[in-house]
């Protein structure tokens, strides 16, 4: 008797609990927001407001800063800063903030740096701010004149460079002398001794412009062309893989001996391993700039301003200059270290002339409408997850 | 006499945890599902559309790197069985006073960072290491060939990664063992050998079992180990997934592959517990408890 | 000859057994040979020159410091919740019959069965999930912490449950007939006695949860834990911090296991020595 009697209330109980289940299931099903809609943003609004004196996140890429200059600022500015390295891939970055920013929240952060052509997807979604020129005249100021009209930004409204660099190629000068343009990477004496970058929008018009075709006028036939060469040089086991920036590491031991690489890199390595240099491809390099950009809902929009207009300073742009070794876009950094790093002052990667540059392209995206730039960016993936 | 508190406990004690599990863990296999059958972007938003095809596409495209994923994990599962069941033996039969402390010595490389591990074995098998240098000397490597950035060197990772979760059932199993059956078969002039394969293994079967299933399992969802010992060619379905999650955003395609992925092992799951029943997979059996 | 050939045999075992003792050590002794080395540049991978600088401001990279911290928060947090609930889940499975029994170890079971990137997955599926935003599950610390209590509640349950099977339940009924009520039971007793399984069960799951990468890398939003620290680090050279640090976890652990080991041999020592003085005292009486 008891037996059914409890029986009777445990059933209710599981009964209950599978309610519950069910009635979270159909909210799910229901649900609206997030997932569902995507951005809309069609206000920009102006970044202002906060504490040139209190607390700034900055989120920027690895390898990008000296030890010395984020502290340095905190002191003259009596602002905390809080410095990450979370960029390391500009899709990577923004999958993991788009869910934040379409809500219009910059998850704490005040300046977020990623490379030119997803500053433009940013701010084209409405995920960026633009800025209040009068907070940041140094800054404009020094801003050198290749870099003041790009196409994206004409007017640098919303964007401002922290550091540029060029594509190219990558080299171990001892163990791979002769490679000189993009398409000596194919050579099969160097088979499983290559890699490529994993950012398209280096590599795919990099192997383009090895086979004559002109990145700002190719087709999208053109990228897929490219793109199955790379397939095959991945299945035949040319390309040894493609990656971040960890190829240094494999050229610094010897593992891989010729690659399509950084600029800013191949000079650090080369404390490594003195024989990683820098070439530039017969055919010409990729020029990017990584931007510094405040997003929707930045809480401390002064003293990101007060962080630019630092950074923009000749005496301390030469100091992250001499770390990075990247091209600074701040005008006067060559002078500066010319009396500190002569050395440093004439190296062609970190202060190139007009001549060096010559055949040199913006990087480009694929042409046409987003269907057709996923589509590239697609076959992309699948070549090099294997 | 029990009374209605005393037949409710077990399930106020079952609650909190089971709640938990439900809410973020089958809930969550329920968003997914839901997740791989929308289409859409990130920016415009993933609608749900039925799309099935996600997982005819998925998994046609990726075919490859599903099968590489089960080939690498099932030899590594192997080659784990096959270092792992000598080891245990001995700690089991031949330890004695030091059985804990190889026990330990099992485990404790666990407790350095499982990155940290698989890139020490990165500066192990580089082209230029000592290792390697062996190697090309004793022939098994040729001359202009490389470890790194090839199956072996994934599945070698794979290996030394999941080696403890081969040890520790086969341990615990061999341990249970009634060493009487084994002089018993002795007694029975059976040889060694003999008895090793008609006596000792079939006894110690739910714990190769175990072994096998939480040694395989893993090891085919792992991506750590190719990302860093292997190249583009060695990319398993994990690759795939964290790719399509993380760096695509291709949130609907990325699910499709991690249910299917989750479908098939679940199938084989479905196999092992008709035979062996739910609680020896925790290795122990059921009737025993309840006393 | 045959003398030799028998001691192979007879000790073939123990052999291979050391062998592989050794191959898994190995890379643990790599990376403490490393955390001694001097690096001119970036990457840690070739031998240069011994120092100790590094040991002795293992704590200078802040960044690093900083994920290590949020990682033993968490595993701290991770490891009391996951304890708690799991032991209160094995509980009620090893003790009570109940309708649901199978489902529950069922429930239990899958989780440890399931690839970590198909839990990472599903867990950022949900967390995304347009029903759960009115909660606002933003990526990060809770998120993490609710995937990892997850998916360390099955092993805790695992091993109170073995630790509960080997309990002698006259123990609990002979405090029954003493007149304790069952809760005063459980605190004074039972607890007590499924203590260690109970320590060890907190143990690993704090290991597991310091360890995570793959369902942390999904599930992490902008924070960042030690693992994921020298997933980013391995771009552009690993610290040798991260060398010394890792050594120091490992050098930890080994010290805490054995403290462990040598506890559970003096307490046996002491039991031998106490039940020789017992039965010297006076004739045991059979319970």
């Amino acid at each position: 008797m008891t037996h059914a009697k409890s029986n009777n209330s445990l059933r209710i109980l599981m009964l209950a609990a599978l309610a519950l289940v069910a009635s979270m299931a159909l909210v799910a099903c229901g649900g609206g927001g997030g997932l569902e809609e995507g951005a809309n943003n069609d206000n920009v609004t102006t970044a202002t407001g906060g504490d040139p004196a209190g607390n700034l996140n900055v989120s920027n890429w690895p390898l990008y800063i000296d030890d010395k200059t984020i502290s340095e600022f905190d002191q003259a500015t009596g602002a905390t800063t809080k410095y990450t390295e979370d960029v390391n891939d500009n899709n990577e970055f923004f999958g993991k903030v788009q869910p934040l920013f379409s809500q219009g929240d910059s998850g704490g952060r005040s300046i977020i740096v990623v490379t030119d052509w997803m500053a433009d997807k940013m701010h084209q979604l409405g995920y960026v701010q633009n800025f209040d020129k009068e907070m940041m005249t140094t800054a404009q100021d020094n801003l050198i004149p290749s870099l003041q009209s790009p196409s994206f930004d004409p007017n640098r409204d919303f964007s401002m460079p922290w550091q540029t660099g060029m594509t190219g190629l990558v080299v171990r000068s001892d163990l791979a002398p002769d490679v000189e343009s993009i398409n000596d990477l194919f050579d099969p004496k160097y088979k499983g001794k290559v890699t490529m970058l994993t950012e398209m929008r280096d590599t795919v018009p990099l192997v383009m412009a090895a086979d004559g075709v002109d990145p700002l006028e190719a087709t999208t036939e053109d990228w897929m062309a490219a793109i199955d060469k790379l397939q095959e040089n991945v299945a035949n086991g040319q390309i040894r893989d493609f990656t971040g920036n960890d190829y240094v590491q494999d050229m610094a031991n010897g593992s891989v001996v010729a690659a399509i690489g950084w600029s800013g890199d191949a000079v650090q390595a080369q404390v490594d391993n003195p024989n990683i240099e820098w070439r530039m491809p017969t055919q010409g390099c990729a020029l990017w700039s990584d931007n510094m950009m405040i997003p929707v809902g930045a809480p401390n929009p002064a003293a990101a301003y007060a962080f630019m207009n630092y950074v923009y300073e000749p005496e301390n742009q030469a100091q992250i200059a001499e770390f990075v070794n990247y091209v600074s876009p701040v005008k006067g950094v060559k002078e500066v270290l010319e009396a500190k790093d002569p050395e440093l002052a004439n190296n062609e990667l970190i202060f190139p002339s007009e001549e060096f540059t010559k055949n040199c392209w913006n990087q480009v995206s694929p042409p046409g409408d987003p269907a057709q730039v996923k589509e590239v960016e697609e076959a992309f993936q699948n070549v090099i997850t294997g | 006499m029990t009374t209605l508190r005393q037949r409710l406990l077990p399930y106020a004690l079952l609650a909190p945890g089971v709640v938990w599990l439900i809410v973020f863990f089958v809930i969550p296999m329920y968003s997914m599902g839901e997740l791989s059958l929308r289409t859409g972007s990130l920016t415009e938003g993933f609608q749900l559309t039925w799309a099935f095809e996600n997982y005819t596409n998925a998994i046609s495209e990726y075919s490859t790197q599903f099968f590489r994923a089960f080939f690498y994990a099932g030899t590594a599962t192997v080659i784990c069985l096959l270092i792992g069941y000598p080891l245990a033996y001995a700690i089991a039969f031949k330890g004695g006073r030091w059985k804990n402390l190889m026990l330990f010595a099992v485990i404790a490389p666990f407790f350095t960072t499982y990155l940290i591990r698989t890139i020490a074995w990165k500066t192990i098998l580089d082209d230029s290491s000592f290792v390697v240098g062996v190697l090309k000397t004793l022939q098994i490597v040729p001359q202009d060939g490389r470890v790194l950035a090839t199956s072996g060197a994934v599945i070698a990772g794979l290996t030394y990664n999941f080696l403890p979760f081969m040890i520790l059932p086969l341990y615990a199993s061999l341990e249970r063992l009634d060493l009487r059956l084994i002089e018993a078969s002795k007694d029975l002039y059976a040889s060694a050998r003999v008895t090793f394969f008609k006596v000792t293994v079939p006894l110690t079967m739910p714990g190769i079992i175990a072994g096998i299933l939480l040694t395989f399992i893993p090891a085919s969802g792992d991506y750590v180990n190719s990302t860093f010992l292997g190249g583009t060619q060695q990319a398993m379905i994990g690759n795939v997934i964290q790719s399509k999650y993380l760096v695509v955003n291709d949130y609907p395609v990325a699910a499709a592959l991690s249910f299917t992925l989750l479908v098939i092992i679940l199938i084989a799951l479905v196999f092992y517990i008709k035979f062996a029943g739910t609680s020896a997979l925790m290795g122990d059996d059921d009737e025993k408890e309840t006393a | 000859m045959k003398r030799a050939w028998r001691w192979i045999r007879e000790n073939s075992a123990m052999m291979v057994a050391i062998l592989v003792l050794i191959y898994m050590l190995a890379p643990i002794a790599v990376i403490a040979l490393f955390s001694f080395n001097d690096p001119t540049g970036r990457f840690n991978f070739e031998w240069v020159g011994f120092t100790t600088q590094y040991w002795q401001d293992p704590f200078a990279n802040s960044e690093l410091t900083d994920s290590l911290m949020l990682s033993i928060r968490l595993a701290f947090f991770t490891s009391i919740g996951a304890t708690i609930l799991g032991t209160l889940l094995a509980i009620a499975l090893v003790r009570y019959q109940f309708m649901g029994r199978k489902a529950s170890n069922l429930l239990i079971v899958i989780p440890m069965a399931t690839p970590e990137v198909v839990i990472g997955a599903s867990l950022l599926s949900f967390f995304l999930s347009p029903a759960f935003l009115p909660i606002n599950f933003q990526l990060g610390f809770t998120t993490l912490l609710i995937a990892h209590i997850m998916f360390s509640i099955s092993f805790v349950v695992v091993v109170v449950r073995s630790r509960l099977i080997g309990f002698d339940r006259r123990l609990e009924e002979a405090s029954a007939d003493l007149g304790a009520a069952p809760i005063t039971t459980f605190w004074k007793v039972t607890l007590p006695l499924i203590a260690p399984g109970v320590a060890s069960a907190a143990m690993l799951s704090f290991a597991l949860s310091i360890d995570d990468f793959v369902i942390s890398n999904f599930n992490a939003g902008a924070e960042v834990t030690f693992p994921l620290y020298i997933f980013g680090a391995n771009q552009r050279g690993i610290p040798v911090e991260v060398n010394v640090i890792a050594t120091m976890l490992f050098t930890v652990t080994v010290i805490a296991m054995l403290a462990v080991i040598f506890q559970q041999r003096r307490a046996e020592r002491m039991a031998e020595r106490r039940a020789d003085d017992d039965n010297k005292a006076t004739v045991s009486v059979p319970i």
